[in-house]
């Protein structure tokens, strides 16, 4: 076998190892380096060079890819998930024939999907999820996030929170909590459109925080033109602050009338 | 196996890459993105502000990499303007021997921003960016190096870098082709005169330097620096060397005077005599004479000062005999000498101005216009001797005219000017019995005859001009001198006009305006502002114009330099000067097809208030456009479909000047509707303008030719028509046939530089819609189409050459005389009375009888087989069997006998023969070609010196009829004759 392979094998069990144990720094010191090594395989994307070890190292890349996702799922860094993410998208879409798909695709594909709906970034969801095949769609994990986003949609942000309870996958416990604060964003500004005023204990219901403190300090972070007055969260600030223009139609409608009919009478 | 056709469908994961912190990541990410980025552009273009922060990140060693990735993005988003930069950033990554689109398309780009830069001036290339500048000299070297030249020289002057154009052409094989090259280059594409003139001297300096200098086109270069002494020491340097020298010497002051430059010429000359006279103060000094003249040339242009003085030898009699001829061609004087001789040689048809003679006298003055135009230079008068009564109807300004159309007629007749026109002109001190009409015409006939070469008669027009009193002799005398002295800027005379001017006599101040324009031609001088200052004081209108006209000759030729005045002028409340200013952007322009000049005359044509200046404003772009006429109907098409008159009469016009003599099919059929306009001076522009088209070309080129002599006849007999019409119909004919045939309208010398005096003429000549007199300025554009061979005497030999095209397509026109006998068969009788009229006035019986020969003979040309030619007279006899021998279909060459009629449509077709005895000194085929003998030892033939009839004999050939009748008519220098009044 080629020694360089070799190597970032042995590199690579090293980096499973202390992933398993939880040592989080040496796994990102060891990732960087695997990365670094994997830039020297000629068989690898965007080359596909036909070297005779390209299967082997294909799948090597895409199982150091995989495990890099994990990873950054561990240490909550979201960016780190895109970059690794898109690295590793190319071993699942472009490289059907060469190597045989990777037992870990979906959980994947739906960990992104999800990421996605966390990022409310619904555009690129979909495009993601018309990407997929028929078939993966009934992948219990891709299913999951389908729902959640169907849920998400019709504003059943219930049904999205009692989701967390069954996570198809470990990793993404991590999302659903995330998620949950997505969800608070969106019930804040419908809320904000939808009401004059709240009293404090509805407001938080509705905005699910267990204490008024939790309540005050997002108000403070998130929402600093909203008011609390008298026990009531007042949104009229808000409100007022929209410019409202009325817009004169009724002139407008005259206006061109007129000229129409003027240009009639000159031509 | 299928996995070969594998490839990544998204640059995505290698983006992403780019986000890593490892160097060594985003180094292999950049890397796969610049293989990959024709491809997935779109996808790294979303990406791009990170990959400029990456070069310009100072951290980072691979900034180049990344540059160069971000400039092919924006060059495939089309950007170029920021993908320049970023390559320019990517340092040597950027591979200019690359020959991607890529590639090509930034270089091209980098060509152009250099060149932009480098045009706005010295200064500013110090500051132009030193990597673009290395990328521009890495080009113009690797073009070198790979032996394109032509490329390279041509990068190099729109570059402004004149060391690699120098380069360039010193490395070339073929060193006088690269510099004729480049001298075209710097004359059609080089809109900035200022650095025209630097590539120019640069050349210069270059083709002296060499072992064989071209000096025909060195001198045409120094021509246009205006740079006589450098002339004036190559003259001299070939004059004192061999024979052979010398002719080309001839050739190339034949070439100079072509040029019309008269303050130059006499420049040259006059250094020539300062040369002559230094040489002969050392008569011991013998031995320096021109032995090593090229490296003597290159020192003298190394330095550009006026060099030490080649001595002559003052004993060697051939020299000086040599310098005096040369002296003879510079002032003019010998080639108005031989062109006089070869035209007057060559007069044809008398009957057409029969026809052309209106029976009412409505159209008098333009009859006797078109009769002086017609034979302009031919020093033919008989239709004025024989019409005397006729012509005393003319009265006041027709007086006028009709006297300085002689001055037309005997245009270039140096030495008896004066006499021929004394008995009009002013007696010494006392009033004579002439009108101030008729003194006033001849004076300004006087000028006409001397135009441009007005050395002798100067002096005299001075006198004239201060004895009098008289605002219409003071209007002749002005003009007179203006086109006498015509650019020579002698201070004298500038100061006796401005006191005319001064006088502010409407009459006198117009001509004084046009004078001192016509005598600071070109020298874009001070006097300007002085004259603008003038047109603002005054009162008269006549004044302002006449001003405003001479401002704008002033300024010809000095393109940019003239921008100042030109705004000035332009901006102008009072309209007159507006239109002085459309007329300072032609002339200043002239030639050039600026588009910025084009573009403001578009703009004036279309927005200005005033007609005048939107008419004015359209035909100036003949003058702008003319050394591309095929552009002009082109671009004046729309314009003359314009709803307003005078757009249209303009549009005529400016086909008319930038197309004239050339025949050519587009503008014809730009002017073929604009002749019946509804509008009547748009017919007569169309009309007057569809002559200047068509001049000497004949209905076997043209068939329209023939269609629209016809049609001018038919306006001219046509009593409903248009007086104004009528006037350009008459006025058409006369250009139609002006000069006896033998003259074309050129206003560039076959070195393609512009013939000063034409443009002035053409354009003074534009002014005849304010002040007819100024339609004889027309004369000063007509230039001889002849080729005519010269021996190292001077003197004409007998020479043969060839040309390679049917005869009939550069004959002649057929002679009007017959065109009625056809006509009248259509059309109805009152032509056939006129026709009848027109022959019983033809007196003489002789002349008759030649008439019917010569139509008979065209017969004959037309259906040989007829067998009526037995009743042509005696004289006629030798022609009619040469005639007759002539093979049954028409030959596909002829052979031509110096001096022969070569029209410049037909100089492409003119070969010399080999294996004559002359051989010309230079390939240009037509004006004067100095021969070589080749055979000295034989004595040899001369054509013109032996007299008329060898001469009649020789042109007989070609054009049997015309010829033949000059021959018993002309030889005998014109009496004069006085018409009273």
């Amino acid at each position: 076998m080629d020694p360089k392979l070799t190597e970032v094998n042995q590199m690579f069990a090293r980096f499973k190892a202390a992933l398993a144990r939880n040592d989080l720094n040496t796994c990102e010191i060891l990732l960087s380096q695997l990365k670094v090594q994997l830039t020297k395989f000629p068989s690898l994307p965007p080359l596909f060079q036909q070297t005779p070890n390209a299967v082997e190292e294909l799948k090597l890349a895409r199982d150091i890819y995989e495990h890099a996702v994990v990873l950054s799922v561990k240490l909550e860094d979201q960016d780190a998930f895109e970059r690794d993410f898109c690295q590793l998208k190319p071993y699942y879409m472009d490289t059907c024939g060469i190597i045989p798909p990777s037992p870990e695709e979906y959980p994947i594909l739906g960990l992104n999907l999800l990421r996605l709906l966390v990022q409310n970034r619904i555009a690129e969801f979909h495009t993601e999820l018309e990407l997929l095949p028929v078939k993966a769609l009934e992948h219990p994990c891709i299913k999951h996030a389908v729902e959640f986003e169907q849920s998400f949609m019709e504003g059943a942000y219930n049904r999205v929170l009692s989701a967390r309870q069954a996570v198809p996958h470990e990793t993404y416990v991590y999302f659903m909590d995330l998620l949950a604060k997505t969800i608070r964003d969106e019930i804040a500004g419908c809320s904000e459109k939808g009401y004059d005023s709240l009293s404090i204990s509805d407001a938080k219901q509705m905005l699910m925080f267990n204490s008024d403190q939790e309540l005050h300090q997002y108000i403070t972070e998130e929402h600093p033109e909203w008011e609390i007055k008298n026990g009531f969260v007042f949104f009229q600030k808000a409100k007022e602050s929209q410019p409202c223009k009325e817009i004169p139609s009724l002139q407008l409608i005259n206006q061109t009338l007129s000229y129409a009919r003027e240009l009639e009478r000159i031509v | 196996m299928a996995a070969a056709a594998v490839t990544v469908s998204s640059a995505g994961s290698l983006l992403a890459m780019l986000q890593e912190t490892a160097p060594e990541l985003k180094l292999h990410a950049l890397a796969s993105l610049n293989s990959l980025v024709s491809t997935f552009w779109p996808e790294i273009s979303s990406n791009i502000m990170d990959i400029e922060s990456l070069s310009e990140d100072g951290e980072f060693d691979q900034r180049q990499l990344a540059s160069l990735l971000a400039s092919k993005v924006f060059f495939y988003l089309g950007d170029q303007a920021s993908a320049l930069p970023a390559a320019l950033a990517a340092g040597p990554l950027f591979d200019v021997s690359d020959d991607s689109d890529y590639t090509q398309t930034l270089l091209a780009k980098a060509l152009d921003d250099y060149a932009a830069e480098a045009s706005e001036g010295p200064e500013k290339v110090n500051q132009i960016d030193p990597r673009l500048k290395a990328i521009v000299e890495t080009m113009l070297d690797k073009c070198i190096s790979d032996g394109k030249y032509q490329q390279a020289m041509g990068m190099a002057v729109e570059c402004r870098r004149l060391d690699k154009l120098k380069l360039a052409i010193s490395q070339c094989d073929n060193i006088h082709g690269a510099l004729s090259y480049c001298i075209n280059l710097s004359h059609q594409y080089v809109n900035h005169r200022e650095y025209r003139c630097e590539i120019l001297r640069c050349l210069t300096g270059i083709s002296l330097a060499c072992e064989n200098p071209d000096f025909q086109s060195i001198c045409q270069c120094f021509m246009f620096l205006n740079g006589p002494e450098h002339v004036a020491t190559i003259l001299n340097g070939l004059l004192i060397a061999s024979e052979d020298d010398a002719l080309l010497a001839y050739q190339i002051a034949f070439d100079l005077v072509e040029n019309e430059n008269q303050a130059f010429v006499l420049d040259v000359r006059n250094h020539l005599d300062a040369m002559r006279a230094s040489g002969s103060t050392e008569p011991s000094d013998q031995t320096v004479i021109a032995a090593t003249e090229p490296s003597g040339d290159v020192q003298m242009t190394d330095d550009a000062t006026m060099p030490s003085p080649i001595r002559v030898d003052p004993n060697d009699v051939a020299q000086a005999d040599r310098l005096t001829k040369m002296k003879g061609i510079l002032s003019g004087e010998t080639s108005i000498q031989l062109t006089l001789q070869f035209l007057s040689d060559l007069l044809i048809l008398k009957t057409i101005k029969q026809s052309v003679e209106t029976r009412n006298s409505v159209c008098h003055s333009a009859t006797i216009c078109a009769n002086a135009i017609m034979h302009a230079g031919t020093t033919v008068d008989t239709f004025l001797r024989e019409n005397l009564e006729w012509l005393g109807r003319a009265t006041n300004w027709a007086k006028f005219s009709a006297t300085a159309g002689l001055g037309v007629i005997h245009r270039g007749h140096l030495q008896q000017g004066r006499a021929l026109m004394a008995p009009y002109l002013p007696s010494d001190g006392a009033v004579g019995s002439a009108s101030p009409y008729s003194e006033g015409g001849a004076l300004y006939a006087l000028g006409l005859i001397h135009a441009n070469h007005g050395e002798g008669i100067k002096q005299f027009l001075r006198e004239s001009l201060r004895n009098t009193n008289n605002e219409v002799v003071q209007h002749g005398a002005c003009l007179g001198l203006g086109l006498a002295a015509l650019g020579t800027a002698d201070e004298e005379i500038c100061e006796d006009i401005k006191n005319i001017l001064y006088t502010d006599s409407a009459v006198a101040g117009e001509a004084a305006g046009i004078g001192m324009g016509l005598l600071m031609v070109g020298t874009a001088s001070e006097k300007a502002t002085e004259m603008l200052a003038y047109a603002h004081d005054t009162q008269h209108e006549k004044i302002i114009r006449g001003l405003a006209l001479g401002i704008a000759l002033t300024v010809y030729g000095r393109e940019e330099e003239a921008d100042t005045l030109i705004e000035q002028m332009t901006r102008d409340q009072d309209p007159i000067l507006r239109y002085g200013g459309m007329y300072a952007l032609a002339l200043a322009y002239r030639g050039t097809a600026n588009n910025k000049a084009i573009h403001q005359l578009l703009h004036f044509a279309v927005s200005d208030v005033s007609d005048d200046v939107r008419r004015t404003a359209v035909l100036s772009l003949g003058f702008v456009l003319y050394n591309e006429p095929e552009q002009t109907p082109k671009i004046v098409s729309l314009l003359s479909e314009s709803y307003n008159p005078h757009v249209r009469y303009g549009a005529a016009l400016a086909v008319g000047i930038s197309c004239a003599g050339t025949g050519s099919s587009e503008a014809i059929s730009l002017l073929e509707p604009l002749m019946s306009d509804v509008v009547d001076f748009v017919r007569q522009g169309a009309l007057i303008a569809m002559a200047m088209v068509m001049i000497q070309t004949n209905e076997s080129y043209d068939s329209r030719a023939g269609t629209f002599r016809r049609q001018l006849e038919k306006i001219i007999l046509d009593k409903h028509e248009d007086t104004m019409s009528k006037m350009g119909a008459i006025l058409a004919s006369g250009i139609l046939d002006a000069g006896g045939r033998n003259v074309t309208i050129k206003l560039k010398s076959k070195s393609k530089h512009d013939k000063l005096t034409a443009v002035i003429g053409l354009a003074v000549f534009t002014q005849f819609w304010y002040w007819y007199p100024l339609t004889y300025f027309i004369s000063l554009a007509f230039s001889p189409t002849a080729l005519i061979g010269l021996n190292s005497d001077l003197k004409v030999p007998k020479f043969e050459f060839l040309s390679n095209a049917k005869p009939s397509l550069f004959d002649y026109p057929k002679p009007t005389t017959q065109q009625t006998t056809a006509a009248s068969v259509k059309l109805p009788a009152a032509i056939l009375s006129t026709y009848a009229k027109s022959k019983s006035r033809a007196k003489k019986a002789e002349s008759k009888a030649q008439e019917i020969a010569e139509s008979k003979a065209q017969e004959k040309a037309a259906a040989p087989s007829s067998e009526e030619a037995s009743a042509a007279s005696t004289s006629m006899q030798v022609d009619v069997t040469a005639e007759k021998k002539a093979p049954e279909p028409e030959p596909t060459f002829q052979i031509l006998s110096n001096p022969a009629r070569v029209l410049p449509a037909q100089e492409k077709f003119i070969k010399f023969l080999q294996g004559s005895r002359y051989e010309p000194v230079s390939a240009a085929a037509s004006g004067f070609v100095i021969l070589r003998d080749l055979k000295p030892e034989e004595p040899e033939e001369l054509v013109l010196n032996d007299g008329p009839s060898t001469a009649a004999a020789t042109n007989a050939s070609a054009t049997p009829a015309p010829a033949a009748m000059a021959v018993d008519e002309e030889p005998q220098p014109p009496p004069a004759f006085e018409y009273t009044s």
